[in-house]
């Protein structure tokens, strides 16, 4: 089936040349895909790909327009709506997921960790069908501490801290007391076991001695950093597991994991494993998804302007003070946004250029704007 | 992808300069029936017959 899309896409790029009409590969793709199997004469092709590039001409933005005001108000707009609720289950049984405008304001100020982290693990075929081993990797998954697991008392006649293990428990995460005692060891702590139990010494001391307790407790036995719960759920595609709390370079190392399809809504973990591109990708995923939950339809090209805008000096900026408003070039631009007295001057005593080109400087200035009517230069053309 | 029209911002522009010309009494470069006097109307109508001597340079700023 492949090589008849292959096929197809070459003999519609053919018809592209002859006809001399340009279309963008993408557009071209989603035609083929499209299409399909189904079979379509080269006069009725052509007749489809005159009406695509038709309207793909008509759909274009031409130069001069606003966008960025236009982006403005079709995003602000729908935000005025969006409720206050915070907190809502979404889709996963009982996980709390941050929705609607706290969300949207998340991803606009480029948190480093959002307030509700959460990973979606899908898994390659081998895996995914099969309870058991996906429990297995989601037990790996799941971060599960000495006290999860075991009871953790202090013996203050030998000066100790007992580690009782819940025999059940460690079953069912797949733990062994030899796995709790190695951990122990790794960490420099000195251990003394028995079937059952295991014991730490502590120094003579009673607050070194609770010290000791509470370091213990928190111990992390399995699991990766960040990942406080792993669900299990059955998606049509086989079992898929969801997380509260986000580890996205660890989980990708975990074999079984897919790596293609496995997200997080850590915009900057995205970032930082997968680069700026990616990033820019689950900004626009992330934006449209919040919008689209809470039954807002914005056009896709106002978010990826926005997240053109934040993502091109290839980190993932904010917008506001400290990213894209704040380090805009122009000193005007800038005083005109906040901290007006500061930044001009800042301006005037480095003795910074302004060489007008912005919009805002423009308008300062009280000079027409490079914008729309703005923009275009007339020149003379004498008569032929 | 080069644009070959003109984008509306242009249109506006030419037929706008066009008209500011005929106000200040530049002579009419068509034949326009008597009733027609808006300089704006003159020159809309000098744009669509496509005699407007000006054009656009495009590519900077």
């Amino acid at each position: 089936m492949a090589k008849t899309t292959e096929k197809l896409k070459e003999t519609v790029q053919k018809e592209l040349e002859k006809m001399k009409i340009h279309i963008p590969e993408s557009v071209v793709d989603k035609l083929v895909a499209r299409i399909g199997r189904k079979k379509v004469s080269i006069k009725d092709l052509r007749n489809v790909l005159k009406e695509v590039a038709e309207k793909f001409a008509q759909h274009m933005i031409e130069p001069g327009e606003a966008v960025g005001i236009v982006t403005a108000q079709s995003i602000g707009e729908p935000g005025t709506q969006m409720t206050m609720r915070t907190f809502h289950y979404a889709g996963v049984a009982e996980m709390n997921v941050t929705l609607g405008l706290p969300r949207l304001i998340e991803i606009v100020d480029a948190r480093k960790t959002p307030s509700t982290p959460m990973m979606e693990i899908h898994l390659l075929p081998k895996f995914r069908d099969d309870r058991k081993k996906v429990g297995k990797i989601a037990s790996e998954i799941e971060i599960t501490k000495i006290i999860d697991i075991a009871e953790v008392e202090t013996d203050i006649t030998n000066m100790q801290v007992i580690i009782k293990p819940d025999l059940k428990k460690i079953r069912k995460k797949e733990i062994t007391m030899d796995n709790i005692k190695e951990k122990l060891l790794e960490k420099g702590y000195e251990i003394e076991s028995n079937k059952s139990t295991i014991s730490i010494k502590s120094e003579p001391s009673y607050r070194k001695l609770h010290a000791l307790a509470t370091e213990i407790k928190v111990m992390k036995i399995k699991g990766k950093d960040g990942v406080s719960r792993a669900l299990i759920k059955k998606e049509p595609e086989g079992y898929v597991i969801y997380t509260e709390g986000s580890n996205f370079a660890k989980v990708l190392e975990i074999d079984g994991v897919d790596q293609t399809t496995t997200t997080t809504n850590n915009i900057y973990e995205i970032f930082e494993v997968l680069g700026i591109e990616a990033a820019r990708n689950a900004i626009i995923d992330e934006a449209s998804k919040t919008l689209q939950e809470q039954g807002l339809n914005v056009d896709i090209r106002h978010i990826m302007l926005v997240a053109d805008l934040v993502t091109n000096k290839g980190t993932v900026e904010s917008i506001g003070r400290h990213g894209v408003s704040g380090k805009k070039s122009s000193v005007l631009a800038r005083a005109a946004f906040e901290i007006t007295v500061n930044h001009l001057l800042n301006a005037g005593v480095v003795g910074e250029d302004e060489p007008l080109v912005g919009v805002t400087e423009n308008i300062i200035v009280g000079q027409p704007i490079s914008l729309g009517t703005g923009v275009v230069q007339l020149v003379y053309k004498p008569k032929r | 992808m080069i644009l070959l029209e003109y984008t509306r911002f242009e249109k506006a522009a030419i037929i706008g300069t066009r008209a500011l010309q005929i106000a200040l009494g530049a002579p009419v470069l068509i034949k326009i029936p008597k009733n027609v006097i808006d300089p704006l109307k003159i020159a809309m109508l000098e744009f669509e017959k496509n005699i407007i001597p000006i054009t656009v340079k495009r590519g900077e700023t």
